[in-house]
């Protein structure tokens, strides 16, 4: 999928939403396009895709029919979008997959499998005590696993900055200097900006 | 019919499943009875963990995602209460969020310490089965007061293809 695709399908979901037809919160992303198409061409099919609660555009990007991901929106699950069958899981709790994409990139390494596990926080879940925990394990075990920090400076509505007072990016080459002897983990970073807000589309029911 | 025999036998059961790994802290090292329940199984079988519980309840959902069968132990209760997050709103919910296509399975055990002859005080002894039965949908909560409730418990938890979390107490192992 390209840019447009993406695009154009979270603006299909956004007017879809304010129809009243979905009847849960959606979260949608825009601005960070680009980089994800980037990241995703790196992933492979058997790879594994741990995701937050604005899943859409990884899951489209891991190979899941377009089809498939605008159904299980359409049934009130964006928040949680889970696709067993292309390793594609998320969750709606902060913080909620780095232990467990963990977990499944040891099981992947003791059985010498090729898989690789990628792991998206975004900025507030990446601050969290369980992602550092995460990260800190990956290297020492040099496990096959990719972090990928998605900052867009805020959680919900609260600016990350203005209640850590540190700056994500900081964490981030602190997190890069604890990741440099080893072979296999990788820590990526993006910043972006949305034009959604957290839940919904600003127009239509608050989440 | 002793408790702790009979817990022996029970471990010994989800040890002899090829797929078994036994995590947390304790296992390969001294330091605990649970120790002693593990001390005779092939190394590969046992993973220390640092002392993170959510993150061992977390990496065990990822390792039973890979098609482990991980038994997650936790030696003393109140130390489990770190791990909810996990456990109640990943692993108890995950069926469910996969709409019935994803179902890891994890053997948890929690052991209440013990009183007695020495009293570890409040924070070591705690017995919080009703909360977690109160809290989980599709997790099996089973609490083993007397001993022959115990082999079974396990059989069942090795046979079902939910998630168990099993409370033994830490005075039964006398």
């Amino acid at each position: 999928m390209n840019q447009n695709d993406l695009i154009e399908f979270e603006n299909e979901i956004a007017n879809i939403y304010e129809k009243g037809i979905i009847r849960a919160p959606i979260h949608l992303r825009s601005g960070n396009e680009s980089q994800l198409i980037d990241i995703f061409k790196n992933i492979k099919k058997e790879d594994y895709v741990y995701s937050t609660w604005a899943s859409h555009l990884h899951s489209l990007l891991k190979g899941v029919p377009i089809n498939v991901v605008k159904d299980a929106i359409l049934e009130g699950r964006s928040i949680t979008l889970n696709f067993p069958e292309h390793n594609v899981y998320s969750s709606a709790i902060v913080g909620g997959t780095p232990s467990i994409a963990v977990g499944t990139a040891y099981a992947l390494k003791r059985q010498r499998k090729s898989g690789r596990v990628y792991c998206f926080l975004g900025d507030m879940g990446f601050h969290t005590g369980i992602a550092y925990e995460s990260i800190k394990y990956s290297v020492g075990h040099d496990l096959p696993i990719t972090f990928v920090v998605e900052d867009n400076g805020k959680s919900v509505g609260t600016p990350t900055f203005n209640t850590w007072h540190i700056d994500t990016y900081y964490i981030y080459e602190l997190m890069c200097k604890m990741a440099h002897g080893s072979k296999d983990v990788r820590i990526e970073y993006y910043k972006y900006e949305s034009k959604y807000p957290h839940a919904g589309t600003g127009t239509f029911v608050e989440f | 019919m002793k408790y702790i025999d009979e817990v022996q036998k029970g471990m010994d059961l989800l040890g002899s499943h090829p797929k078994s790994i036994f995590i947390g802290q304790a296992v390969e090292y001294k330091g605990t009875a649970l120790t002693h329940q593990v001390k005779n199984f092939h190394p590969e079988k046992l993973l220390e963990l640092p002392v993170a519980e959510e993150f061992q309840a977390g990496f065990a959902i990822g390792l039973a995602l890979e098609g482990y069968l991980p038994v997650s132990l936790y030696p003393r209760m109140n130390f489990i209460i770190l791990a909810v997050n996990q456990i109640i709103n990943h692993l108890d919910k995950w069926e469910a969020m996969s709409v019935g296509k994803s179902k890891p399975k994890v053997i948890m055990k929690a052991v209440v310490g013990s009183a007695h002859p020495l009293d570890p005080g409040h924070q070591h002894k705690a017995n919080y089965t009703e909360a977690f039965k109160s809290m989980s949908t599709n997790i099996d909560v089973v609490e083993l007061i007397y001993p022959h409730q115990v082999f079974d418990a396990y059989q069942r938890a090795l046979d079902t293809d939910k998630s168990t979390l099993i409370i033994e107490h830490g005075d039964m192992y006398k």
